[in-house]
């Protein structure tokens, strides 16, 4: 029991005790006993006060006094619910922002993955010429070296991306596959909720067709069915093989892309055939790795790059003489991450800046306010409150504001937590499983109270001088010059945050909107496009090209269509799937010593391609049905090659040769010269702002790689998915046909990270822009009223209400003013801070800065006509005798 | 320091309040000739100043409960003469010390108080 306790237990009983005492000794003296009682209570005084008073000696003094300032508070705040509603909106927007970026960076930045000794997990990255390549794949004989010869590591994992077309479970379906090495899922530390993972028995080309479900595919499209373990499916890339459903993996991030199914390497034909066993240049494998221990990042990075300087000096013709590649061991962590830490450093900052925003507009509300409660707080100094407890009612008033302004901060971060994950997951996988826990709660009340003594100490208290105290009590609201410059102060601080806000978000708008105004040279809105992957379970090549054949044939006769034909990429949405392209030469072409064949992208595209997208043939002939795999091989190159590889005169009937050492791996190349037939007009499906692109086609019926679809019609083009659907499954009912959009949508699909990037920020700016419009307009409106009886002066000698006018609203645009030049300069500053440790900060153009600083400039102005009109309307007689 | 609990205006209030200190003082004296219950203590500092301080007993109470949690008092429970179960206060090795500080404290203001009443000098520090 504690002392406390056990004081106060008794205390009646110690009163009655006392009483007992002094009545017994008053009979002693010869009273009578109601009498002595009656005596013996008078002397003891009021026993309630006395309990009272007693327990009040265990009470913690400064908790019951912060609970009565708090109750004073809530009294005085209930009075000016104006003022209160502001400031608790404003500070709810300042730290539900934050709460909500915080969350969300500690989420994806922050947490460590649920790999087991996720802080040894290393992801093998190359940096070719300084650049990180995220998806840094090595080929076969590579990884035997390095496995050969590495010493930092205990164990390498290998991961190659491979689609499948999957029948078995459920519909059939292209599904993005991983295909694994033995040790993979060992080095990456991650476990089955269901069945087992791949292990060794799994590994290499006798083993049975094994196959593990990624999480989400198993939960999302199999409805987390248990008894799919055991099931048979058919896989078939390039080649069709069966294999067993072995297990369910954990959640977890997949790198680096995204899978539904994971499978043993017996399931890929390709994996097993020479050209990715004994190819050197056939990279298609990324690696992971455990850091032996004791083992630093750097060092496991210097043998990693010290064993590939090797292998590149022993196998020159396998590497670029141009492209210099180092190699670096990175935390799998970081590399996850990599691409989202710029953005989500940005978001924390800008967030920083708008809680500025948010604490200098309450600032200068809570000035405003104190200089009118100055007569308050001076008779309460004058009657003996310390400073000390006149600033922690302040400080009250201020934990009740921030307080309410974190709760429902918290509140509004929920959503924007779900929105901004949504958003986030563009740059890193870790945003999908992100979850709201009580560190939001946290962040918001650290940032409340934060907030709450910083604004205690903005206002200045009265003196203790009472005459002082007591003479602004019955004079009223005077304003003291300090205030006054500390108001315009907080109001430059919030025009300076939002304007380098708003220069950011006009930076993106404008970037988004030239992204959206380009010319393609595609006819966006009536090429419909599929995903037809070619599937080759049971078919021979030829009956491969002619399912192809007689598919686009049907496709044509279904009305409303006016061409159809086959290509292997989906403008922009299949960007990069063949890689940096192929080296290539033509006739007559020298290369500079030293330096590399150029690099073409290639594309396989069945006749009829460039009507079906709209695109001009410019010279020569398009394919024919009569250009196949028996008759002469020839291409069709674009205007940019034909350009560069002819300047000044007709490529037609010239030839290409493809150079690279890879070729030899891929089936349908040859290194013999390929007769030029046409010259296209450009084509850009790689890159959103289209250049000039080094592309050669292939007919595809020499090079059978097409696995899209484009179809052209003037109708509308979503009215042709079934009856297109329908052909494709009257041909073969297994055979998938997905992802139907039109060129519009797919652009629109692939823009939409900017157009996020683009929301979210200007949303931000618009927030900003919004407290710092009502600043101003506070500001001026407490100037304002401050000045009247100038004002009324003024109007008395002669003064036009039209000249108040401007000086008021002149007061608001210079304020602004100031405010933009130094949020320009501090702008610049943060740029130049920002570009030395990010790759991508670029300085918005000149008409983006003269935009938002007008935009600005505007509002100020606007924001100060109010409180202006009032100063112009000031009523002589009134003013004078306010004082 | 020390706040005082409530801001009120309760003249009730305040003069206990003045009183304080003085109170404590008189207490940790009073038990420095051994330990006693609460009653005893109120007579004993009655008795002693011969009646001149008239202190409402009842404020001896929270006197006693603030001593007992500075740690310059203790208690046990004992029976009373009157065969009453009553807690007995006892000096603490702590309150003692206090006592010697409490003592010279008071022995200054009294000295401060008496050259102010007595025109003399300028008005001292309390």
């Amino acid at each position: 029991m504690s002392l406390r306790k056990r004081m106060l237990d008794d205390m009646d009983g110690d009163i009655r005790d006392h009483i007992a005492h002094e009545t017994q000794d008053n009979i002693d003296r010869g009273m009578a006993p109601d009498e002595a009682r009656y005596a013996a209570l008078r002397k003891f005084g009021n026993v309630g006060q006395v309990k009272e008073n007693t327990r009040d000696v265990w009470s913690f003094v400064w908790l019951e006094q912060l609970g009565k300032d708090l109750r004073f508070s809530l009294r005085m705040l209930r009075k000016n619910p104006s003022f209160t509603l502001v400031a608790v909106l404003t500070l709810a927007l300042g730290i539900g922002a934050n709460a909500a970026i915080f969350t969300l960076v500690r989420g994806v930045l922050l947490r460590p993955l649920v790999n087991r000794d996720e802080d040894h997990l290393i992801f093998v990255l190359q940096n070719v010429n300084g650049v990180a390549d995220p998806s840094s794949v090595f080929s076969v004989p590579e990884i035997q070296d390095i496995r050969a010869r590495v010493k930092t590591l205990t164990q390498i994992g290998e991961f190659s991306t491979n689609p499948f077309t999957m029948i078995g479970l459920g519909e059939a379906r292209v599904v993005r596959g991983g295909v694994v090495n033995g040790s993979y899922f060992e080095v990456m530390g991650l476990h089955p909720v269901l069945g087992r993972l791949l292990d060794q028995r799994d590994d290499g080309p006798t083993a049975e067709g094994a196959v593990v479900l990624t999480y989400r595919f198993w939960t999302t499209v199999l409805k987390s069915d248990p008894s799919v373990i055991g099931k048979t499916v058919r896989l078939d890339s390039l080649g069709a093989r069966s294999a067993t459903v072995v297990g369910v993996l954990e959640p977890s991030i997949p790198y680096p892309a995204e899978t539904e199914i994971i499978a043993n390497i017996v399931t890929s034909p390709h994996h097993l055939s020479a050209t990715m066993v004994t190819g050197r240049s056939h990279r298609m494998t990324g690696l992971f790795g455990r850091l032996a221990p004791g083992v630093t990042l750097d060092q496991a990075s210097a043998e990693l790059d010290g064993i590939y300087a090797t292998m590149v000096k022993d196998y020159p013709e396998h590497y670029s003489k141009t492209s210099k590649v180092h190699i670096e061991a990175k935390l799998l962590r970081d590399q996850v991450t990599s691409r989202a830490r710029t953005v989500l450093l940005v978001l924390l900052a800008s967030s920083g800046l708008i809680f500025i925003i948010a604490c200098s507009n309450v600032a200068n509300l809570i000035l405003a306010r104190t200089v009118r409660r100055e007569g308050e707080l001076g008779i309460r100094a004058a009657l003996g409150a310390s400073s000390g407890s006149l600033r922690r009612t302040l400080l009250a008033e201020n934990l009740l504001l921030c307080g309410a302004g974190a709760a429902l901060g918290v509140l509004v971060a929920r959503p924007m937590v779900a929105i901004l994950a949504r958003y986030a997951s563009r740059f890193s996988v870790r945003a999908l499983e992100l979850t709201v826990d009580s560190t939001m709660l946290w962040v918001g009340a650290g940032l409340a109270l934060l907030a709450a003594i910083l604004l205690a100490f903005v206002p200045r208290l009265p003196s203790a001088n009472a005459s002082q105290g007591i003479a602004h009590a019955s004079g009223g609201t005077r304003v003291a010059g300090g205030t006054n410059r500390r108001l315009r102060i907080f109001a430059m601080v919030q025009i300076a945050a939002c304007f380098v806000l708003l220069a950011g978000a006009s930076m993106l708008v404008k970037t988004l909107l030239s992204l959206q105004a380009v010319q393609t040279g595609l006819d966006m809105h009536h090429v419909l496009t599929f995903t037809l992957p070619v599937t080759t379970y049971g078919r021979t090549p030829e009956q491969i090209t002619t399912f192809y054949r007689e598919t686009l044939r049907r496709i044509k006769d279904v009305p409303g269509v006016d061409s159809a034909s086959m290509g292997a990429v989906v403008p922009w949405r299949d960007s990069g799937i063949f890689g940096p392209g192929l080296q290539f030469t033509t006739d007559g072409f020298v290369r500079g010593a030293g330096e590399d064949y150029p690099r073409a992208q290639f594309r396989p595209i069945s006749p009829g391609f460039f009507a079906s997208l709209g695109v001009p043939i410019l010279e020569g002939r398009d394919f024919k049905d009569s250009d196949r795999q028996s008759s002469e091989q020839v291409v069709i190159i674009s205007q940019s090659t034909a350009q560069r590889m002819f300047p000044n005169q007709s490529a037609i009937d010239h030839h290409v040769t493809w150079t690279d050492p890879v070729i030899k791996y891929i089936p349908g190349f040859v290194g013999t010269p390929l007769r030029i037939i046409g010259v296209s007009a450009d084509v850009d499906d790689e890159h959103i702002v289209p250049g000039p692109l080094i592309t050669v086609f292939l007919p595809f019926e020499q090079m059978p790689f097409a696995g899209r679809l484009f179809v052209h019609t003037s109708a509308d083009p979503y009215a042709l998915v079934t009856p297109i659907t329908r052909v494709v499954h009257s041909m073969s009912a297994e055979q998938p046909l997905e992802r139907a959009a039109t060129l519009a949508d797919v652009r629109a699909e692939v823009l939409t990270p900017d157009r996020l990037n683009t929301f979210v920020f200007s949303g931000f700016a618009l927030v900003a822009l919004i407290i710092a419009v009502v600043g101003v307009a506070g500001v001026l409106a407490f100037s304002v009223s401050a000045r009247t009886r100038e004002f009324g002066i003024r109007l008395a000698i002669g003064a036009q209400p039209r000249q108040l006018l401007a000086g008021v609203i002149i007061q608001g645009a210079v304020m602004a003013g100031l405010g933009i030049l130094a949020g320009s300069l501090g702008g610049f500053v943060l740029a130049r801070l920002a570009s030395s440790y990010f790759q991508s900060v670029q300085m918005p153009g000149a008409i983006v800065v003269i935009v938002s600083a007008f935009v600005l400039l505007a509002a100020a102005v606007i924001a100060s006509a109010l409180p202006a009109i009032r100063a112009a309307r000031v009523d002589v007689i009134q003013a004078l005798r306010a004082d | 320091m020390y706040l005082p609990p409530r801001m009120s205006t309760k003249e009730q209030n305040e003069r206990i309040e003045m009183l304080q200190g003085t109170l404590d003082l008189l207490i940790l004296r009073t038990l420095l000739l051994g330990p006693t219950h609460g009653h005893a203590i109120a007579k004993a500092i009655e008795f002693n100043s011969e009646d001149v301080l008239q202190v409402e007993q009842g404020s001896l109470y929270p006197a006693l409960h603030r001593l007992i949690k500075r740690g310059w008092i203790s208690f046990e429970v004992g029976t009373s003469e009157n065969n009453r179960q009553a807690k007995f206060y006892r000096l603490t090795p702590k309150g003692r010390r206090q006592l010697v500080v409490e003592t010279s404290k008071w022995d200054k203001l009294a000295a401060a108080i008496g050259r102010i009443l007595r025109p003399a000098e300028q008005e001292g520090d309390s």
